[in-house]
């Protein structure tokens, strides 16, 4: 039931342009459009319930009731914040470097949007299906170091400075365990294929296969999103805000925005390479798969806020030892233990 | 083992997450206030007796009264407490022999303009010779005042007690 729901609408939209007489260039174009803007309509629109859900959670956890007066229980808080933003003021430094601060959150938003493309939302629900998804993912999420850096050079501001430079340290010895853990799941499946990756856990999810890598990604990952307790590149107490220091208004709301792109994005990484994207658990199609995806990917956020309202931030050399001393010799060892498996599987016959 | 405090720290956040919320959503519902709350004062005019018990006990000054001799007795024609300074320390609550002046549960006190803060408990003139003759005379055979005279005063003091909260920011 509704299994084929988003793939009939494209079948039918497709089948309508060609009706009128569309040519097929044409055709692939404007479906390209559409599919690029329902992506972009619906991270705009998972930002803004993400945002209430973060502050829901937070609040629960703090013994609070949380934002529930505007809107039915509260719902309508995040489109009062967002008009609230989009009215304000843009204000620009005296010392900026105008083009780079300006450039910034523009640009922001654009690797997390890139990402998505791969993404299989459902059975052959990817927007493309790309044969090096992965591979191409996780070079497209890796840009926006460069863009946190734009931002925090182009503010001519000591705390963005700082900001800036903790996000290209964290960022970058992040990236290799995040990494060299989904390596393991590629050496398993070796394809690079996000929806042939999904098929291949058709048996069993490779969080059982591949527990430390998942361990190790789910950290890095939060890590990568700048989120507690690796958040110092925010560090509302040390430096304000980080690379958003001076950014006012819709230049501000862009890297939130980008913030829970990504976190969408690692947690859709997640369930993509460890809990079985869209297959059902147990058996259980009834429900449709897109559901199941969802699901799973609106655990997996949970389990980004819970962890983040739960632990404190650590400090800077912490973060650096944690990632260089602990979390890459394990995603070695994980790779190394990985082959020795599948050389031993291979030579018993399995 | 080693992680065992991470956990531990999921658990307590995640049964917080489940129990039951602190809030008190203020205009909606509120907190029940204890018998001997000190919010704002009332008094009892037809039990005052002018002693000024009161007003000397006030560590502030905060209260201020103007009374006249009607017959024999002193007679409280007006009650002002100046509450922008009262700390609430209930030290006239307590000092008043009559049991006139009390404590209610009102504690919205709040209002637009500095000059309305000021708490008039009782402005009333004071009755004529002749009047007061005769509610003494009453007073004598167990009776009160001149009922209407009473009325209003009342009336009056509990206006200026403002004893519906609704009244809020008016008056």
């Amino acid at each position: 039931m509704g299994e084929n729901i988003f793939l009939n609408i494209a079948a039918w939209i497709r089948g309508l342009l060609d009706s009128i007489g569309v040519p097929l260039l044409a055709n692939d174009i404007i479906m390209m459009i559409i599919k690029a803007s329902a992506i972009i309509v619906f991270i705009s629109l998972n930002v803004i319930w993400l945002v209430l859900m973060e502050r829901k959670i937070c609040a629960y956890i703090q013994c609070r009731l949380g934002p529930n007066r505007v809107g039915p229980k509260g719902t309508l808080q995040t489109v009062a914040d967002v008009i609230k933003l989009l009215t304000k003021e843009f204000l620009i430094p005296r010392t900026a470097d105008k083009v780079i601060y300006l450039l910034a959150p523009l640009v922001v938003f654009v690797p997390p949007t890139l990402a998505f493309a791969v993404v299989p939302w459902g059975d052959g629900m990817a927007a493309i299906d790309m044969g090096i998804g992965v591979f191409y993912l996780i070079a497209v999420t890796s840009l926006s170091t460069i863009i946190f850096w734009m931002g925090a050079w182009g503010s001519s501001n000591k705390y963005s400075l700082v900001g800036g430079m903790r996000v290209v340290a964290q960022m970058v010895s992040y990236e290799l365990p995040l990494v060299l853990a989904i390596l393991g799941v590629i050496m398993i499946t070796g394809t690079l294929n996000m929806s042939e990756i999904v098929e291949a856990q058709k048996n069993i999810w490779f969080i059982f296969t591949q527990p430390l890598a998942f361990l190790i990604y789910f950290i890095a990952g939060v890590s990568e999103t700048n989120r507690t307790p690796f958040d110092l590149v925010e560090a509302e107490s040390e430096i304000i805000a980080g690379p958003y220091t001076e950014y006012s208004g819709m230049g501000y709301a862009m890297f939130m925005l980008t913030e829970y792109a990504s976190v969408l994005v690692i947690s859709i990484m997640c369930t993509v390479m460890f809990l079985g994207g869209w297959l059902a658990p147990f058996g259980w199609t009834f429900l449709p798969s897109w559901f199941w995806f969802f699901l799973k990917v609106y655990v997996m956020i949970f389990l980004f806020m819970w962890i983040r309202w739960t632990y404190p931030r650590i400090r800077v050399d912490q973060l650096m030892g944690f990632g260089w001393k602990v979390l890459v010799p394990l995603s070695l060892a994980n790779i190394f233990v990985t082959g020795i498996g599948m050389y031993i599987y291979r030579a018993i016959g399995w | 083992m080693f992680g065992k405090g991470l956990i531990k720290g999921l658990q307590i956040t995640w049964n917080e997450m489940l129990a039951k919320k602190v809030t008190v959503q203020y205009p909606d519902e509120q907190i029940p206030l204890p018998d001997r709350y000190h919010g704002r004062f009332e008094l009892d005019a037809d039990k005052c007796i002018a002693c000024m018990l009161c007003a000397n006990a006030c560590p502030n000054k905060v209260i201020q009264i103007e009374r006249t001799r009607v017959g024999k007795k002193q007679y409280l024609t007006k009650y002002v407490m100046r509450i922008e300074y009262c700390m609430f320390c209930g030290l006239c609550v307590e000092s008043c022999n009559q049991d006139a002046l009390r404590f209610t549960k009102v504690f919205n006190m709040n209002q637009y303009f500095r000059n309305k803060v000021r708490l008039t408990l009782v402005d009333r003139p004071a009755p004529r010779e002749e009047e007061a003759g005769q509610a003494e005379g009453e007073q004598a055979t167990g009776e009160k005042k001149g009922p209407a005279a009473q009325k209003a005063a009342s009336a009056r003091s509990e206006a200026a007690a403002g004893k519906s909260p609704a009244k809020e920011g008016e008056s």
